[in-house]
C-alpha cells in the first residue's frame, strides 16, 4: 500500500462517514453500550472472586472466644482445638489486634479509641480453624460451638459457594447481554457500510473498470467499519475506565470493609480488551457486507 | 491479438447471447461490430474485458486467456483495456479533472504523475480548458470526451466502445470518431459496437456483422450493410 493509497484511503473513510452520520453514531453508540456491559461485568467478576476469596474461604471456622476466659484459658482452647481430628490449623487473633486493626481501617489515631469506645474492647478473642477438608468444616464447627470457652463460631455458612454461584450466573447473563448487543453492533455496521457501498456504487463500479484492485476498493469499508468500531471501543474504555474509578472511590470511601480491586495491569488488560473488541466488531461487520459484492 | 474460439455466452435467464463465434483482431486493427439490437455486440464487448464470462470457449488477449485467468488477476487485464458507454459514466460529483484522475488514482499512481499524465491526456481530447468543470455543465460530446480521457489515460492495447456516438448529433460523434481515428493511429486497437451507418460507411474500416449471436459476414473496408 503507497502513501498515496493510504491518502485516498483515508479521504474516502472520513466521506462515507459524513455521507451517513446519524447511522454512524448508531452504530458507535451500540458497540459502545455493549463494551461498557462487557468492561463493568469484567469488572465486576474480578471484584467478585476477589471478595470471594477474600473472606474466609471454604476451610476456614472464625471460633470467637467468650469474654471472660483468660489469656491461658484461649491458650489451652486452642491447643484443645489443634487436637481435634480434621483440624489443619488455629491462628489466634486476640482481642487487642483485633482493635489495632480495626484502628488501622479507620486510619485514625488509634491512641484514644480504646477511649472513645468507652474504655471497653468490643472485639473478642478469636481462634480462626482452618479444616482439612471442607466436608468436615459442619461437623467440626458444630463440636467447637459445643466448647464451653467458645461463645459462638462463624464459617463459611454457603456464603462464599453463594456468591460463586452468584457470579456463574452473573457471567451467563453478562455474556447473553454482551453477545445479543455485540450482534446488534456487527449488524448495524455491516447495515452502515453496505449503505456507503451503495451509495457509491458508480464509483465502485467504475474503479473496477478502470482496473483497481479488489483490496484497494474494499479498503476504505474495511476501514470505516474498523474506525467505527474503535470509536465506540475507545468511548467504552474511557466510560468503564472513569466509571470503575469513581465507583470503586465511592465504596472505598464509604463501605471500608468491602475489599476494592484497583489492579493497573487488569486496567489496561479490560482498556486494551475494549479497544481490541470494538475494531473486532467493526472488522466483522464490515467483512459481512463486503462479502457479498467484491469476491476475492 | 485478441482471439475468440468457439464462444458461446448463454445467460442465466436462457437468452443466447452469442453461438460459436470465432475471431480473430489483430493488433492496431479498428473494427466495426454492426447489427441488429439484440444481435450480441454487447455481449462481445463485456467479453473482452470481462465483465462476462463466455459459457463456452475461449476468449484471449494477447495471449491470455480470458476464461482461465484468476479473479484478482482480472484488475490488471483492465488497466490495459480502455471502455467507453454510450452513457459515459462519469461521476457527477467529481469535475473532469477528477473525473480523469481518477483511473490513475485508484490504481496508486503517484500524486505528480496523476496531475502531469490528466492534464496531458485532457489535452489530447481537446479538454484542458475544461478541467474544473463538472459533467452536468458540459455537452454530451464534451462528456463522451471525458470519457475516452479516462479510457485511454493509461495508454491501454485495446479501446472497446459499446455505442460511444449513440447519443451524440452526428457532427459531434464526428469529433469523437475522429478522436479514436487518432488514438487508433497511435497504435491502440479499437472495437467499437455502433448503429452509426454513416460513420461504418465512411470509415472503411473492417465490420463484423453479428446476427443472433453468429457472425454474419466480416469484411475488411466493408460498409454498414444495413438500411436505417
Ligand atoms: N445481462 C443480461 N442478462 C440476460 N440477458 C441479457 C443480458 N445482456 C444481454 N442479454 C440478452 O442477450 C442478447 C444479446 O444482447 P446484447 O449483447 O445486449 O445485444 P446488442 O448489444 O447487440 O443489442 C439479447 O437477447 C439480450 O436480451
Ligand atoms: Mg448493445
Amino acid at each position: 500500500m503507497t502513501l498515496n493509497s493510504s491518502r485516498y484511503i483515508l479521504r474516502e473513510t472520513v466521506n462515507s462517514m459524513k455521507r451517513n452520520p446519524w447511522l454512524s453514531i448508531a452504530s458507535v453508540i451500540t458497540v459502545m453500550v455493549s463494551l461498557v456491559i462487557l468492561g463493568f461485568s469484567i469488572f465486576f467478576l474480578a471484584n467478585a472472586s476477589n471478595m470471594a476469596e477474600s473472606f474466609e474461604s471454604e476451610l476456614e471456622i472464625a471460633t470467637f472466644v467468650q469474654d471472660n476466659a483468660t489469656s491461658s484459658q484461649v491458650d489451652a482452647l486452642r491447643n484443645q482445638i489443634l487436637e481435634m481430628p480434621g483440624v489443619a490449623s488455629v491462628t489466634l487473633v486476640t482481642k487487642e489486634e483485633a482493635l489495632q486493626d480495626f484502628g488501622k481501617t479507620l486510619g485514625g489515631t488509634q491512641s484514644n479509641l480504646l477511649a472513645d469506645l468507652g474504655g471497653r474492647n468490643p472485639f473478642p478473642d478469636k481462634l480462626t480453624v482452618k479444616a482439612t477438608d471442607p466436608q468436615n468444616v459442619v461437623a467440626l464447627a458444630e463440636v467447637v460451638a459445643a466448647l464451653p470457652e467458645v461463645d459462638k463460631v462463624r464459617y463459611g455458612q454457603g456464603f462464599v459457594d453463594q456468591l460463586l454461584k452468584f457470579t456463574q450466573w452473573l457471567r451467563w447473563i453478562g455474556f447473553g447481554v454482551v453477545a445479543a448487543f455485540s450482534v446488534a453492533a456487527i449488524v448495524l455496521i455491516s447495515i452502515n457500510v453496505k449503505m456507503n457501498v451503495f451509495s457509491r456504487r458508480r464509483e465502485i463500479q467504475i474503479m473496477k473498470l478502470v482496473g483497481a484492485s479488489n483490496g484497494f476498493i474494499r479498503w476504505p469499508f474495511l476501514i470505516e467499519g474498523l474506525a467505527l468500531g474503535l470509536v465506540g471501543g475507545a468511548m467504552a474504555a474511557g466510560i468503564v475506565g472513569m466509571g470503575y474509578n469513581s465507583i470503586a472511590m465511592y465504596v472505598l470511601s464509604k463501605l471500608t470493609f468491602l475489599p476494592v480491586v484497583q489492579n493497573a495491569v487488569l486496567f489496561r488488560q479490560v482498556t486494551f480488551g475494549l479497544l481490541l473488541s470494538g475494531m473486532a466488531m467493526g472488522a466483522l461487520g464490515s467483512a459481512i457486507s463486503l462479502q457479498k459484492f467484491l469476491r476475492a | 491479438m485478441i482471439q475468440l474460439t468457439n464462444v458461446s455466452k448463454i445467460y442465466p435467464n436462457g437468452a443466447r447471447a452469442l453461438v460459436d463465434v470465432n475471431l480473430k483482431i489483430g493488433k492496431g486493427d479498428f473494427v466495426f461490430l454492426v447489427g441488429p439490437s439484440g444481435a450480441g455486440k454487447s455481449t462481445l464487448i463485456r467479453l473482452l474485458y470481462r465483465e462476462e464470462s463466455p459459457t463456452r470457449g475461449q476468449v484471449q488477449i494477447n495471449s491470455k486467456n480470458l476464461v482461465r485467468m484468476k479473479e484478482r488477476e482480472v484488475p490488471y487485464l483492465r488497466r490495459n483495456i480502455g471502455v467507453i458507454f454510450q452513457d459515459f459514466k462519469l461521476l457527477p460529483n467529481k469535475t473532469v479533472f477528477e473525473n480523469v484522475a481518477f483511473a490513475l488514482e485508484v490504481i496508486g499512481v503517484v500524486k505528480r504523475e496523476v496531475r502531469s499524465r490528466t492534464r496531458a491526456t485532457l489535452e489530447l481530447v481537446g479538454l484542458a480548458s475544461k478541467e474544473t468543470s463538472y459533467p452536468h455543465e458540459l455537452s454530451g460530446g464534451e462528456q463522451q470526451r471525458v470519457c475516452v480521457a479516462r479510457a485511454i489515460i493509461n495508454n491501454p492495447a485495446l479501446l472497446v466502445a459499446d455505442e460511444p456516438t449513440g447519443n451524440l448529433d452526428p457532427d459531434t460523434a464526428w469529433d469523437i470518431m475522429d478522436l479514436l481515428y487518432n488514438i487508433n493511429k497511435r497504435g491502440t486497437t479499437i472495437v467499437m459496437a455502433t448503429h452509426a451507418k454513416s460513420i461504418v460507411n465512411k470509415m472503411q474500416k473492417r465490420v463484423i456483422a453479428i446476427e443472433n449471436g453468429k457472425v454474419a459476414r466480416d469484411e475488411e473496408k466493408g460498409g454498414y450493410g444495413y438500411d436505417t
